[in-house]
């Protein structure tokens, strides 16, 4: 995929912009609070139609203004598709693509992977995160999962109110649980298979990255024990429905889901040492670096083409050898990316095209 | 500033409705109190007077004003085939769709109000009329989300001992769709609806 053309309106202190990237790499430098995330954050909202920030949806509007748009033209393979996203103070926010009104899970919608100083925490911080990473991922290469997954967190909700109204031990439940237990087994297996397809990609990435002294390895750690060899929807469902029984009473006393893929985590050994405990500062730079290429590489080998890559300040954060590696991958790798970045980057590889923001404004710099 | 006590109350109770945010309130508030003093009058009198008069249906749970209803008291139905609905609106829908059978409505949204779950829902007007042997075929048509699917499976299990036939509605491609352009989720789920022609 490759954003040809983006024109926003009203979107923050980006008040008419209209920018023609270029294939490759695309630095946006400039102070603080001119516009640089601004920028990032509008192509992540045309893709996903949310923002990765926290706050109020309407924040993305200019305070000025009662409306903001954003519209974008891309490639996908070979095709030319337009998207528009229209948030407004007053009605629903329209979603459109090629004039025509789309849902956010539309299969011709945009795609990125996005890469903050949060992913940092990747790595050391809660299993919430690592199954955030996988879920997004996911969600962007299958409508499938991103239904699945939806249907999921609907029982999980419905089985955790149940279980806070003492209807543990009723027929309702029982038939919420075999849903749920569907449900649970479909999202776990999507996991496992996907984390499968990254430790693929992810390994060689990582040996570059390291020079090949360290080893990675990434594991699917269910939050129950499967005592069998291979793995499967029946055994997965068979297990869930077992264990889910053995922990009703503990359920119904602590008025909460104990089972499930919620509870799931993604673990990721540097040899054979579990990073989450043991993985140095910069151990733990490399493998967000890592995990984050693997992203797009995995994307690519399962969709067929490659997504838009958005790095939001990450430099900042990383070694002065690990900039240049990095810089150097996006420099001339085959997919299109954003960087923005507050300092001055060093030795700024050719065919890179450099803008600066100031105050809402974008410009090119020859 | 503060707005008067009566208008205040206005706009909090529109506020109340479905779909009404305080904007919409706010303006709709405005509106009744500057339109024609016979025009809110009359709102207010159709409000009591649907209220006062417009009753579930004693056999289906359709909302009538006469009971049984319109729809219960047509001999030209064919009373072996009940469908089950969440809501009139629902019935509405369907009556369109040229169907002749009977209905149960469930008035879900109505009576689980409040704190109430899926369990608290009364059966006990459904069993009978499953037991007295006149239904032959329950259509459950219900909504394809999470409460429609537990719903389902939760009246087959009530209706399981009788010796009655369950279906559900198929889901499945639309009417003048095109399968090259139909989502991955409604294929799958077409699919698994399939019938031999
Ligand atoms: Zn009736």
């Amino acid at each position: 995929m490759r954003l040809n053309e983006i024109r926003l309106n009203q979107f923050r202190n980006l008040i008419q912009v209209k920018l023609r990237p270029q294939p490759g790499l695309n630095i946006f430098g400039g102070a603080n609070a001119q516009g640089k995330t601004n920028l990032l954050e509008a192509v992540f909202v045309l893709a996903t139609t949310t923002s990765f920030r926290s706050g109020k949806e309407a924040n993305l509007i200019n305070h000025q203004a009662s409306r903001c748009t954003i519209e974008g033209i891309y490639n996908k393979q070979d095709r030319s598709i337009e998207a528009r996203l229209s948030i407004d103070r007053e009605k629903a926010k329209l979603f459109e693509i090629n004039s025509k009104k789309a849902y956010r899970s539309h299969d011709d919608r945009l795609r990125v992977v996005l890469f903050t100083p949060d992913d940092l925490y990747l790595i050391k911080g809660s299993p919430v995160r690592r199954r955030q990473y996988l879920d997004f991922a996911l969600s962007q290469i299958s409508r499938p999962y991103a239904y699945e997954l939806n249907n999921y967190l609907g029982l999980l909700k419905r089985r955790n109110d149940m279980l806070r109204k003492d209807q543990g031990k009723s027929r309702v439940f029982d038939i919420t649980n075999e849903l749920f237990v569907k449900s649970a087994a479909e999202v776990a297996l999507s996991r496992i298979r996907y984390v499968h397809r990254l430790q693929e990609t992810a390994i060689p990435i990582y040996e570059r990255l390291t020079g090949g002294t360290e080893r990675l390895q990434l594991r699917y750690a269910l939050s129950f024990a499967v005592d069998s060899d291979t793995i499967n929807l029946d055994i997965l469902r068979e297990h869930l429905l077992r264990i889910g029984h053995e922990k009703r009473t503990q359920e119904i006393l602590r008025r909460n889901s104990l089972i499930g893929p919620h509870l799931d985590d993604l673990n990721i050994y540097v040899d054979d040492k579990l990073a989450r405990l043991f993985a140095s500062q910069g151990q733990q730079r490399n493998l967000a670096v890592g995990l984050k290429l693997a992203e797009i590489y995995c994307f690519a080998a399962i969709s067929g083409y490659y997504p838009v890559f958005l790095l939001d300040e990450v430099l900042a954060e990383l070694d002065q050898q690990r900039k240049i590696l990095l810089l150097q991958e996006l420099a001339r790798a085959k997919y299109q990316s954003f960087l923005s970045s507050v300092e001055t980057i060093p030795s700024l590889p050719p065919d890179v095209a450099w803008y600066t923001v100031q105050n809402g404004t974008i410009t090119r710099k020859e | 500033m503060r707005l008067t006590r009566s208008l205040e109350n206005l706009i909090e109770q529109l506020q109340k409705l479905p779909t009404i945010g305080p904007k919409t309130a706010q303006r709709l508030a405005l509106h009744l109190l500057k339109a024609p003093e016979a025009q809110a009058k009359a709102l207010a009198e159709a409000i009591v007077a649907a209220r006062d008069t417009v009753r579930p249906c004693s056999q289906c749970g359709y909302l009538t004003e006469t009971d049984p209803c319109i729809i219960c008291r047509d001999p030209s139905r064919d009373k072996a085939l009940l469908c089950i609905a969440e809501e009139t609106s629902d019935v509405m829908a369907i009556e369109r769709s040229g169907y002749r059978g009977h209905y149960y409505v469930i008035n879900k949204e109505f009576k689980l109000m409040g704190d109430r779950s899926l369990e608290d829902l009364d059966f006990t007007p459904l069993l009978s009329k499953v037991s007295s042997g006149e239904v032959r075929e329950l259509i459950l048509a219900l909504n394809p989300d999470i409460d429609g699917e537990v719903l389902s499976r939760y009246i087959a299990s009530l209706t399981a001992p009788y010796p009655v036939r369950i279906t559900r509605l198929a889901h499945g491609l639309p009417v003048g769709g095109d399968i090259e352009y139909t989502d991955e989720i409604t294929l799958r789920k077409a699919i698994e609806g399939r019938k031999e022609i």
